[in-house]
């Protein structure tokens, strides 16, 4: 017998650093700045209104308000200059817009997206910020045109902090806990199939502990993993369970590895039981790809990148989140399998007082 | 060789199935019982209740079938077929008169439902091959786990938490593609679905040969 307890594997303390770095930046990094709301939120073709618009972590005082503009954009090609802009706080922006007898569309109403491009805070912009209607009553007085002011020239910023989406706001914080635990998950499970393979070429304890003990670890983070999800779906969904195809299949998912415990521990003789818990193991993970790959492109889904995609698409992470979103994944993962290390190690010494191996 | 001794091995099931009548009989019983409480639960059924509800006859109907597979003979008459036997032909045996089977009671199933309940099937081609596709489904996974299930003491139990995560991309698919034949969804790409599901079928048995002589073997 070998003791090794001196070895300390680099990769645990990566892990570590690795988690407490996300932890720290996903945390404290603060948001770029953004537009939360813009009052009144309707208006009507040939008014005069001023329109006022509240900012999210701005500093609209920051720098001379002849250097602040503002857009009302129906497209790349139409939009409305707002004029005569009033810095009331560092929240908070007047702008008086003329708005044109007619709509850039022949309809009832548009919806038009509010833009403040200012010098230190760069851009924002809020979708679908105010909806003007048609008034059929009103007579043509102003000449303003559609085209006239297109957006252009913003200031973009670029610096270490993550962007501002509406509807998220700050859970978007969230992409660096919720999303490495299924990568760990994902890896911890692989790697129990491996020792599950493992086992069945070569029957020592000492493979069927492990594999035992990653889906162990695995199950914990699927657990982890759904309860950050709900707290998500609580904040941006409105609801914490909304029977959402990727909820539902997760949920099986963690079924199958808990029959796969009960399965275990359904034999008198541990070998036996070792030997047809590592091949439903093998046969569970075979029907986990198309639970987690295939059925969830056949129904609609709540999560970004739906339809279609099991994950996100790639527009939804900028730089400054991929900069903390890669070693969150890592760190998740190497935590994972340290821990699933240390289980099959205090197993093999349970094994070892109880006379089994 | 091996067709012959595989034709012997599923005359051996059939066989064995008639000479215990009881077991057919009880699952038979079993599926009639099932459709009248459905149909007394709720006299009206809609096409998309409809749908759930007989899929959830059947996959309870097959399970109850196929969990005795490897239960009703003894663990030392088993080990005398895998002595005489290749056992993975045996397997094959199996998995195939399970499939038969369970298309029979599928078929008597959708026959009884349709009586008491209503036939709303649109699409009578794709109704009766999705059938097929759940027959095969059903029967190559309830086989594999039915054959460890039964060597566990709690066989009935084991059998039904560990099939159901397991069929479940089988079910959502079937039924998917059932809803199309109901005319309760359209879809024109249903052949995609179809193919998911061979993909999922040919990976199911591809493990099941590949694991079954780990099971077998005491």
């Amino acid at each position: 017998m070998s003791l090794n307890t001196s070895k300390i594997a680099w990769w645990k303390i990566a892990s570590i650093a690795l988690v407490i770095y996300s932890i720290v930046a996903g945390m404290l990094v603060p948001l770029k700045p953004g537009l939360t709301y813009v009052s009144p939120e309707t208006a009507k073709t040939g008014q005069t209104l001023t329109l006022r618009m509240h900012g999210y972590n701005s500093f609209y005082t920051r720098s001379d308000v002849s250097d602040i503009r503002v857009w009302l954009q129906y497209d790349s090609l139409h939009a409305l200059r707002g004029q005569s802009l009033h810095v009331l706080s560092d929240t908070v922006l007047a702008a008086t817009f003329v708005f044109p007898n007619d709509l850039p569309r022949p309809s009832p109403s548009v919806m038009l997206n509010a833009i403040i491009d200012h010098p230190a805070d760069g851009v924002s912009l809020l979708p679908d910020a105010v909806e003007l209607s048609r008034d059929t009553t009103a007579v043509a007085v102003t000449a303003a045109d559609w085209r006239q002011h297109p957006v252009g020239q913003l200031n973009i910023k670029k610096d270490f902090s993550f962007p501002y989406r509406n509807v998220i706001y700050e859970s978007i914080r969230n992409t660096y806990f919720h999303v490495p635990m299924w990568f760990a998950l994902m890896f911890l499970f692989v790697a129990s199939v491996v020792y599950s393979v493992r086992f069945l070429l070569n029957p020592l304890p000492h493979f069927d502990r492990k594999a035992a003990a990653y889906a162990e670890t695995g199950l914990l983070f699927g657990f982890m993993g759904l309860a950050t999800g709900m707290l998500w779906a609580h904040y941006a969904w409105g609801a914490a369970w909304s029977n959402d195809i990727k909820q539902l299949m997760t949920a099986v998912a963690l079924l199958i590895y808990m029959a796969y415990f009960i399965l275990r521990s359904s034999f008198d003789e541990p070998e036996k039981g070792a030997r047809l818990a590592a091949v439903y193991n093998i046969f569970a993970f075979a029907s986990l790809i198309p639970l987690l790959y295939v059925v969830p492109r056949m129904f609609a889904s709540l999560h970004p990148g739906a339809t279609g995609n099991p994950a996100f698409g790639s527009q939804d992470l900028d730089n400054t989140m991929r900069m903390v979103f890669y070693p969150a994944i890592l760190g998740f993962t190497g935590l994972g399998f340290w821990m699933a290390e240390l289980r099959a190690r205090y197993q093999r010494v349970a094994d070892k007082a109880l006379g089994l191996d | 060789m091996s067709m012959k001794m595989f034709l012997t091995l599923l005359r051996k099931e059939v066989l064995l199935e008639f000479r215990q009548r009881y077991a057919i009989s009880g699952i038979v019983l079993y599926v009639f019982s099932m459709v009248f409480v459905v149909y007394i639960a709720s006299v009206k059924v809609q096409p998309p209740v409809w749908n759930v509800l007989f899929w959830l006859i059947v996959l309870f109907a097959s399970i109850n079938a196929v969990v005795k597979s490897f239960v009703q003979e003894s663990g030392a008459r088993q080990l005398y077929y895998y002595q005489l036997a290749d056992p993975s032909m045996l397997l094959l045996a199996k998995i195939v008169y399970n499939t038969l089977l369970l298309l029979v009671l599928s078929g008597l199933a959708f026959g009884v439902y349709s009586v008491v309940a209503g036939n709303p099937v649109k699409d009578a081609g794709l109704f009766a091959l999705v059938l097929l596709l759940g027959g095969l489904g059903f029967s190559i996974a309830f086989t594999f786990i039915a054959s460890i299930a039964a060597k566990a003491n709690n066989a009935a139990t084991l059998m039904a938490i560990l099939s159901f995560p397991v069929i479940l991309p089988i079910l959502l698919t079937l039924i998917r593609l059932s809803q199309i034949a109901l005319r309760v969804i359209q879809d024109t790409s249903y052949q995609r679905d179809i193919i998911n599901l061979l993909a999922i079928d040919a990976i199911l048995v591809t493990l099941t040969f590949v694991l079954f002589p780990f099971i077998w073997r005491d």
